[in-house]
Formats: structure tokens, C-alpha cells, sequence
């Protein structure tokens, strides 16, 4: 706002970061786009071939199985929400050495899903922990192969992207817990609440702008999501493709099959998914601070 | 405070008041230990693995954790057979080249976004954020085509910095940050003769100090522990980051527990001791992140 005149000066400031967005991020969807009206195998020129990679896509059965995966991971947000808004009320308390235990459940998330994914690869190994601590409590009679069960893959690796989110969102949500005047607490208790109560009247409704920002950056990373079912199902998917999700598809169709033009069609698939997401999400945000 | 200067005849009350005062806490830390546990437990399973000799039964009825003949061979084995050293070079390259290129080209480009008025501004800003719902997946496909046929930087460590050089997420946290310096601080430098860059160097970049601290720890823990991108970029074994390398020796190791779990053991530490070095800035980024 310092002046008004007409000068080069933002432009110039602008131009390092604005070419690289563009080359990386901009052409790539214009580039994507058209790809996904060719067939593309990455290292001869595309050709033209229309919408035959939408309609191919719209009878593949295992694309559907992938949306399906894709969506049904969508669970993952409202656990989250749940289970970090109690870890959040838990850990907002003043006690000596609690910042160390914040940090302590911090460190899932710094880990990185590679290292994470490995160690519990190791657990749930057929000759791994679990098993070791299942047959010793006498759970179960002999060891279960919970890596290589189908119905088990998309469950593990959510589990997988729930354990490395607590403490994330654990965060966000004590930032907001944070911000709630104590009086609010206080009017609860003069009016009866026990506890319990008073959370529900009064931390709930007052982290409403976190559980959007929540709700959105967790329903993005779950739809996503690629790491936790590469590294748990050795970059296969999974028996029957249990594990393929849409993106996890797109990986393979691009760089395993050298199918580009068809993964380029999963990825305008899977940005309008994404758009149509992300503007409910805006819609429910505008609601949100209306309702402030 | 009050209840303490009580009469005498009023202790038992206080004393009952305390007590409960005590059990309470007592419970709140059970909880919070249990948690903790519930964390940690992985990583702690697979530090003593790292440590077990061939003596030692990865998993046995009932579970053993410690180690009775502690060893280091573990640690040899994954030395000996992958370039360990490569690995961590190279991520500490990629990760710091990137913070310190990032940084710049990202607080340059927010300065105009946040101090200055001129035409395209809103145009731009806009544009800006609509990228932030593009999946990082979709990009990948043109940025492979471009990295073999334009940049000619695939299986380098180049790859992986070059499309990072800016973020959108940068950007926005640090254009807030410029908001928040009064104008009076930037009319002063002026008065000086400074020009538009030594005011954003000399003036405007200390003031925001603590976001471009958060900025970076983000940006560095990202890089550290990206997978997606680099997996397709990597191939020669010295050329790889800790997280592809981890892969692959996830890959090459599949019967040997043992090694995986002091590979794993090997990249965590070093990523916690940052976490713990710069804790403080990670919450006030967090909490930050979500007001802006």
C-alpha cells in the first residue's frame, strides 16, 4: 500500500517464485489435461486418441474398486476428528512435563511414513509382535497373516494414517482449545455441567474453525493417500488389489505400466474429485463463520 | 490460595479438596503415559530389534523386548551393504539447498503479495490458491516428462529441488507475516533512500524472523521425509535419499528384521533430534498455519 504508482518493481519481486509455480505446478495441469486424451507412453510422443481413456476407464473394474478404496478411506477424517479432539482436551491441561508428552505424540508425524510404515510392517510381520502378543495372551492359536489378507489391507493402512495424524491434528486442535476464554468453562460449571458436559458445550463448538480446517486438510491427505499402502503392500497394492487407491492406480498406470495417457485421465478424475471436495468444504467454512 | 488461610477446624474439607486434587492428577499422567506408549511403542519395539543378535528371537511366546546379547552387527550389515553416508548426504543436501532457495524465492514473492499494491494482484493471489487443492500426484506426470526431456536432471538430486524452489504454502505464511509489519517500519526505510529490495532484506526480513523459522522447519521436515516424487527420480543407489534408500533396502532385506529395524533406527534419530532442538517452533507453526 506504499504507493500507487505504476512500477516493475512487484512484478520483478514476483517472477523467481511465479516461474517456478508455473513450470511446476500450472503447465503440469494444462500438460495433464491433454494427456489425458492421448495414449502416452512417457517416451514416444502422445497420440491423439480422444475420450477413449474415459470410457476405458469407465468399465475398468479396478478403478472402481480404487474410487471405492479411495472413498471408503475418507473415514479416516471423522475418526480423526473425534479421537484428536479428545487427545487435544486431554493434553490442555497444566501439568509439570506436559509439553513433553505433546512431543512425545508428536513424533509419529515427523517420522515420515516410510520409516513408520517399515517398523509396523515388522509388527504385523506373520512372525512379527502381534502375533507374538496375541498367541501369548491366547487371543488367538497360531499366527495370522494380517499383511497378506485381503480385507485386512485398506484397515492396516488406514490405522497406519490415523496413528501418524494424532498428533498433527492434536496440535491444530490444542491452538484452538487454546483460544476458548476460560469464562466460557467456568459459566458451563456454574450452570451444572459436569465435565464431560462442559466439553461438549463449550470445546466443541468453539473449535468449529479448526474442524474445518481439519475436515479439509485430512479428507485431502486421505484421498491422497499412497505411502502407507506402497510400503505395506510392497509397492504391489495388495492381493486382488485390495489396497489400490486411486492415486496408488494412477502411480501404477503412469510409472509401472507406462500407461501415461491413462493415468493423466485418473488425474483429472481424481482433481474433480478433489474440486468438488474442496468447494463443499468451502461452502461448509462460509456456513461456519456465518454462524459466528 | 483462600482455602489454604483457613481456620484450623476446616481441614478436613482441604485435606479431602488435596487428596482428590492429587488423584486426579495422578490419574491424568496414567492416561497421559498410556498414550504415550501407545505412540512410541513402535519405534521402541524396533530400537531394541536393532539391536538384537541372532540369539535373540525377534518375536517369541511371550515377547521378549530387550536384547540378552546386544549387538552392533546389525548396524554393520546395512553399512556394508547400502551407501548409508550417500543417503544421508544427499537428503541433508536436498532438504537444506531447498529451505534456504525456498525461503528466498518465496519471501521475495510475498512482499508484493503483502505490502504492495499493483495491477494483477488479486489475479495472482487467487490463482495462488487455487493451486492448493491440485494433488501433488497429478503434477507428476508432466514434471517426469519434463525432468527426462527438458531439465535432463532425472535420477539426480537436482530433481528434487528444482520443483520445490517455491511453495504456495511459503508464500501464504510468510506474505501473513508481511501483513503484520506496520507500514510506518517500510516508510521509514524509504525516507533512507533504501530501496525496495534493502528494505525487504535489511528491514522486513529480520521483523519476520519467527515465520520464516517455522517456514523452514516445515519445508525441511517435508523434504526429509517426501518418498513420492524422489521414488520416481532415484535409481542409482548413491544417488538416492534416506527415504528411497530405506526402500530399497526394505527390498533387498525382506527376511532380515534385524537390519530393517537399525536402517529405520538409523533415519528416525536424526529427523527427533531436530524435532527436539526446535520443538517450540513447530506448535507455533501449527497454531500460525491455521489462522492464516
Amino acid at each position: 500500500m506504499t504507493r500507487k504508482k505504476l512500477s516493475l518493481t512487484p512484478y520483478l519481486f514476483l517472477a523467481p517464485a511465479l516461474l517456478v509455480i508455473a513450470t511446476f505446478v500450472l503447465y503440469p495441469i494444462g500438460a495433464v489435461f491433454y494427456y489425458s486424451f492421448t495414449k502416452y507412453n512417457i517416451s514416444t510422443p502422445p497420440v491423439w486418441v480422444g475420450l477413449d481413456n474415459y470410457k476405458a476407464l469407465l468399465t475398468d473394474k479396478i478403478f472402481w474398486l480404487a474410487l471405492q478404496h479411495s472413498f471408503t478411506y475418507l473415514l479416516v477424517t471423522p475418526i480423526l476428528i473425534v479421537l484428536c479432539t479428545i487427545l487435544a482436551i486431554v493434553v490442555n491441561r497444566k501439568l509439570p512435563g506436559i509439553n513433553a508428552f505433546r512431543a512425545v505424540y508428536y513424533i509419529p508425524v515427523i517420522s515420515g511414513s516410510i520409516a513408520v510404515g517399515i517398523s509396523w510392517r515388522l509388527m504385523l510381520d506373520t512372525n512379527g509382535l502381534l502375533n507374538g502378543l496375541l498367541l501369548s495372551l491366547g487371543v488367538i492359536q497360531s499366527p495370522i497373516q494380517w499383511l497378506a489378507e485381503p480385507s485386512m489391507t485398506l484397515p492396516i493402512a488406514m490405522l497406519l494414517t490415523i496413528w501418524m495424524g494424532l498428533g498433527y491434528y492434536m496440535m491444530i486442535f490444542l491452538a484452538g482449545l487454546q483460544n476458548i476464554p476460560e469464562e466460557l468453562y467456568d459459566a458451563a460449571a456454574i450452570d451444572g455441567c459436569n465435565p464431560i458436559q462442559k466439553h461438549w458445550h463449550v470445546s466443541v463448538p468453539g473449535l468449529r474453525p479448526q474442524y474445518v480446517v481439519v475436515g479439509v486438510v485430512s479428507s485431502l491427505a486421505a484421498l491422497q493417500v499412497f505411502n502407507e499402502i506402497y510400503i505395506l503392500t510392497g509397492g504391489l497394492g495388495g492381493i486382488l488389489n485390495s489396497g489400490v487407491t486411486v492415486v496408488f492406480y494412477l502411480w501404477r498406470k503412469a510409472f509401472r505400466l507406462q500407461e501415461a495417457g491413462m493415468a493423466s485421465a485418473i488425474a483429472i478424475v481424481l482433481l474433480l474429485i478433489t474440486l468438488i471436495f474442496s468447494i463443499v468444504n468451502i461452502r461448509l467454512m462460509e456456513r461456519g463463520t456465518e454462524a459466528d | 490460595m483462600e482455602l489454604a488461610q483457613s481456620t484450623p477446624n476446616r481441614m478436613s474439607p482441604l485435606r479431602s479438596l488435596s487428596w482428590r486434587k492429587t488423584r486426579e492428577t495422578i490419574f491424568w499422567y496414567f492416561v497421559l503415559i498410556l498414550i504415550a506408549l501407545f505412540t512410541v511403542f513402535p519405534f521402541v519395539w524396533v530400537f531394541f530389534t536393532s539391536f538384537k543378535g541372532p540369539a535373540d528371537a525377534i518375536v517369541s511366546v511371550p515377547p521378549q523386548l530387550i536384547p540378552k546379547d546386544p549387538t552392533f552387527d546389525n548396524y554393520i550389515r546395512v553399512w556394508n551393504q547400502l551407501p548409508i553416508p550417500a543417503f544421508f548426504m544427499n537428503s541433508v543436501i536436498v532438504s537444506l539447498s531447498t529451505v534456504v532457495l525456498n525461503l528466498l524465492f518465496c519471501s521475495l514473492a510475498a512482499y508484493p503479495l503483502g505490502k504492495m499494491k499493483f495491477k494483477g494482484r488479486d489475479l495472482i493471489f487467487y490463482l495462488l490458491l487455487a493451486t492448493f487443492v491440485i494433488p501433488p500426484q497429478l503434477t507428476s506426470i508432466p514434471s517426469y516428462v519434463l525432468a527426462v526431456n527438458v531439465f535432463k536432471y532425472y535420477d539426480s538430486i537436482l530433481a528434487l529441488i528444482f520443483p520445490n524452489l517455491a511453495t504456495v504454502f511459503n508464500i501464504f505464511l510468510l506474505r501473513q507475516a508481511f501483513k503484520t509489519v506496520p507500514n510506518d517500519l517500510i516508510e521509514a526505510g524509504k525516507m533512507d533512500g533504501a530501496s525496495d529490495l534493502r528494505v525487504w532484506w535489511s528491514i522486513l526480513l529480520p521483523v519476520i524472523r519467527p515465520s520464516l523459522a517455522t517456514a523452514a522447519i516445515f519445508t525441511f521436515v517435508n523434504q526429509w521425509n517426501d518418498f513420492f516424487w524422489p521414488s520416481l527420480m532415484l535409481h542409482t543407489r548413491t544417488h538416492m535419499t534416506l527415504q528411497v534408500g530405506l526402500v530399497a533396502m526394505q527390498g533387498m532385506m525382506t527376511s532380515d528384521a534385524r537390519g530393517m529395524a537399525a536402517g529405520v533406527t538409523m533415519t528416525i534419530i536424526p529427523i527427533i533430534i531436530f524435532f527436539v532442538l526446535l520443538q517450540r517452533h513447530f506448535v507455533r507453526g501449527l497454531g500460525g498455519a491455521v489462522k492464516g
